[in-house]
């Protein structure tokens, strides 16, 4: 469930600043926004990508299909309806560990972008739309940590959140370090829309200056741990979380889990400083997050029973 | 808004009026409320009430109509109202008849002394599909086969009547719970002065009961409910349930067998447990003793049941006491096992197995109401009087080629209670379902789900046949 809210939330906030770069943005940084996202979620669009033409209505039917099929066509997974509908589904068969107010506030979100049809918002205000939906996915979010029980159900819904972050975090900017390599030097506006999607654009330009250097921009987003999204912030509150949980049934897997995260940890607080392959960091950091994801599971949920138990044991 | 065009035939028994058209006195206080209001604040109350229950996300999904996508059970914000001495009655009747039907499960698994003893035929028990060959010899604790119980009763103008005994794995009591809170919350005034009895403290008894029939030694159980999924159309009340009873919400896959005792799989290991509180119906909650294609179950379960260390709610087995050819026989269980005489009556009952029952129903057919013995939810069944004379025919063609398989009883005339449809009063007939635990003592709290036949003149209340629900609120005198 937070997996899938932590995505919205993230998918978000991309088409709000894609819907809003389409109002008075050049073609090929409209295009350019298109395919960070879709490189950054794996996936390719249905039709693929039209390429900027020199008519600007072909464009913006090409956006008109993409931002619905990234929105509301629940058969791509990453769409935010299907992303929704998936956490509440999980939400739905975990309602006795999640607060009444967490149910109400992610029921309600979802009952209420359910029936939207983009052409409702599409020619006046997709932007309101994506605001006033963030602002109900962070309702939830706020929701959730102002009153769920403080037991272990929270303690794995932090982690979800935060390995989430990660990787979305990790894919977003691996994208972009792998779109620069492909494409040249970016506009300054894609690193500046990327700090927006962090929440640090403001943060960038009180801790360096207004004029967007793109080694600074991906070293803040990195490893500022007062960014709150950055990536080393959330590896570090993943590491936290995990140290929350009990050992589970096998305190030697537990205990690896728990080391992979802290390998993690390491990999971008000693490691990136130094390495000029930035890509390569990235692309491990990647590796070690759904690494992180399997072990988990593998931990707490679906692990192998071994030994007979005793019948004793209550 | 004014009763003005609200019909009352004499025929049916109105829930809220006299014959003269007047409340009756116990219908006044809400009769008043209701009359106060304007048809634009009763509407909005529906649209309220209808509203919360998509809020808390009460829906289901129909098998093979997923396509219409999630549904509510359409709730009437008008209750029913009972008196306390109604209430009393019905209360006692369904004590009396779940305490005869447990000692009838235990007797015709073990000793059978009520066939031997000539009450009900040997062929009644072995035809029937629900009666488990491997329950033999077992006991319930404490006599509870059955520890969750949901009776549907029907009110003529004779008085109550048992329609049917639904001992398997009775649904329900989720929808009685928030039916209850969506209706209090807008009929607050009518509600306090009424001073309704309350239902939601179902969930406590629930425990009390579950923890009753604990296995012996065990003096903190620990509880489960298994469920068969997320897709299962009363999901919601499993969940509902589990969160009530603080007890783990499970499904068959996390459930294991090992040296006799069951366990469920936790974030810290196995646990084990010792009452599963099964929301899965027989065929499927062990494969290796029932069908054998099941994903549903745990293997092994029966073995651990048999051997004491856990316990079922409801046995396996039970759904021999509500097959509708035994239920013909419930008064004579009554009378045999408790030595008194049944409080609530039955419908009259033609078994079709019997040879005069056959003859009575095939003549009478457009006068009857015919059911398959183990059908439910409204399927298999044909309402004579609303049938076309070809529907007869094939249905008398299916009866005489499987007589065994069906009873047929006369067509009720089920009591009729003001809904709110389309804005207007409408009289819709409806019926009611209590639910009766039963662990050292009988424990039923005061009310139960209303069903309602929707659409006019229909006499179909349930829920998968377009029936809705209304709240049932007992008053304390």
């Amino acid at each position: 469930m937070a997996r899938y809210m932590e995505r919205a939330g993230f998918m978000c906030r991309l088409l709000h600043i894609q819907s809003e770069a389409l109002v008075d943005r050049p073609i090929a940084e409209i295009e350019f926004g298109w395919r960070r996202i879709y490189t950054a979620i794996d996936r390719s669009p249905l039709g693929g990508i039209q390429g900027a033409g020199p008519e600007d209505d072909y464009t913006l039917v090409d956006a008109y299909l993409l931002t619905d099929e990234l929105t509301f066509v629940r058969e791509n997974p990453e769409s935010i309806l299907s992303c929704l509908e998936r956490g509440r589904e999980n939400a739905r068969q975990i309602r006795n560990c999640v607060s009444e107010q967490m149910w109400t506030a992610l029921n309600t979100e979802f009952l209420r972008i359910r029936d939207i049809k983009l052409t409702d918002i599409w020619l006046t205000s997709p932007g309101s739309f994506y605001a006033e939906l963030l602002a109900g996915i962070d309702r939830f979010t706020g929701v959730a940590t102002a009153t769920m029980y403080r037991d272990e159900g929270w303690h794995f819904f932090r982690v979800g959140q935060f390995i989430e972050r990660v990787q979305f975090s990790c894919s977003l900017l691996l994208t972009q370090t792998r779109l620069e390599l492909q494409y040249g030097e970016l506009a300054e506006a894609s690193w500046r829309s990327l700090l927006r999607i962090f929440h640090a654009s403001g943060a960038y330009d009180r801790t360096y200056s207004i004029e967007i250097q793109p080694e600074l921009v991906l070293d803040l987003l990195v490893t500022d741990r007062r960014i709150p999204e950055s990536l080393l912030r959330s590896v570090d509150r993943t590491t936290q979380e995990l140290s929350s949980l009990g050992d589970g049934p096998n305190a030697a897997t537990s205990g690896a889990l728990r080391r992979l995260a802290g390998r993690l940890g390491a990999l971008l607080r000693y490691d990136w400083p130094d390495r000029d392959d930035r890509e390569e960091v990235l692309r491990q950091v990647l590796t070690y997050s759904r690494q992180l994801h399997d072990h988990l599971s593998e931990t707490y949920f679906e692990y192998a029973i071994q030994g007979v138990p005793r019948s004793d044991v209550r | 808004m004014e009763f003005k065009d609200y019909e009352i035939e004499s025929s049916f028994y109105d829930e809220m009026f006299e014959v003269d058209g007047s409340p009756r006195e116990h219908c006044v206080e809400l009769h008043s409320t209701l009359t106060d209001l304007t048809q634009l604040e009763l509407s909005t109350m529906q649209e309220r009430v209808t509203r919360s229950f998509y809020n808390e996300g009460i829906t289901f999904i129909v098998y093979g109509d997923e396509a219409a996508g999630e549904r509510i059970i359409p709730i009437d914000c008008v209750p029913r109202v009972l008196a306390n001495a109604e209430w009393r009655h019905i209360e006692s009747g369904l004590d009396q008849r779940l305490r005869a039907l447990n000692l009838f499960l235990e007797d015709v698994y073990n000793e059978a002394r009520i066939i031997a003893d000539g009450v009900i035929p040997v062929d009644v028990i072995r035809g029937c599909p629900q009666y488990r060959i491997e329950m033999r010899g077992l006991s319930a604790p404490y006599g509870a086969w059955v520890a969750v119980c949901g009776t549907d009763l029907v009110r003529t103008n004779d008085g109550f009547r048992v329609l049917e005994d639904n001992l398997r794995v009775p649904s329900g009591v989720s929808y009685m719970i928030a039916t209850r809170k969506a209706v209090k919350a807008n009929l607050r005034n009518a509600y306090r002065r009424s001073q309704v009895l309350d239902v939601e403290h179902y969930g406590k008894l629930l425990l009390r009961t579950l923890r009753d029939i604990a296995p012996p030694g065990v003096s903190d159980p620990t509880i489960a409910l298994l469920t068969p999924g997320v897709y299962n159309s009363a999901f919601y009340e499993h969940m509902f349930l589990a969160s009530e009873l603080d007890a783990e919400l499970v499904e068959g896959r996390d459930l294991i067998v090992n040296d006799g005792y069951v366990y469920m799989r936790t974030t810290s290991g196995l646990r084990r447990v010792d009452v599963i509180y099964r929301r899965v119906d027989d065929d499927f909650i062990d494969p290796l003793v029932f069908r054998p294609d099941s994903y549903l179950g745990v293997p092994g379960l029966l073995h651990a049941y048999r051997l004491g260390n856990v316990t079922l709610a409801n046995a396996p087995g039970t759904g021999v006491a509500d097959d509708k050819s035994v239920y013909a026989y419930v008064p004579d269980i009554i009378r045999y096992y408790l030595s008194e005489e049944p409080i609530l009556a039955n419908v009259q009952t033609n078994l079709c197995r019997q040879p005069e029952g056959l003859e009575y129903t095939l003549d009478n057919l457009e006068n009857l109401v015919v059911k398959q013995v183990g059908g439910s939810g409204g399927y298999g069944m044909l309402i004579g009087p609303h049938a076309t004379p070809d529907e007869r025919d094939a249905f008398a063609q299916e009866i005489r080629s499987a007589p065994d398989n069906y009873i047929s009883q006369p067509v009720l005339d089920l009591s009729r209670a003001p809904c709110l449809i389309e804005n207007e009063f409408e009289p819709r007939h409806v019926d009611l379902r209590p639910f009766i635990l039963r662990g050292h003592e009988t424990r039923i709290v005061p009310g139960g789900l209303c069903r309602i036949a929707l659409p006019r003149g229909s006499l179909v209340v349930n829920s998968s046949q377009g029936g809705g629900a209304k709240d049932i609120w007992v008053l304390p005198t």
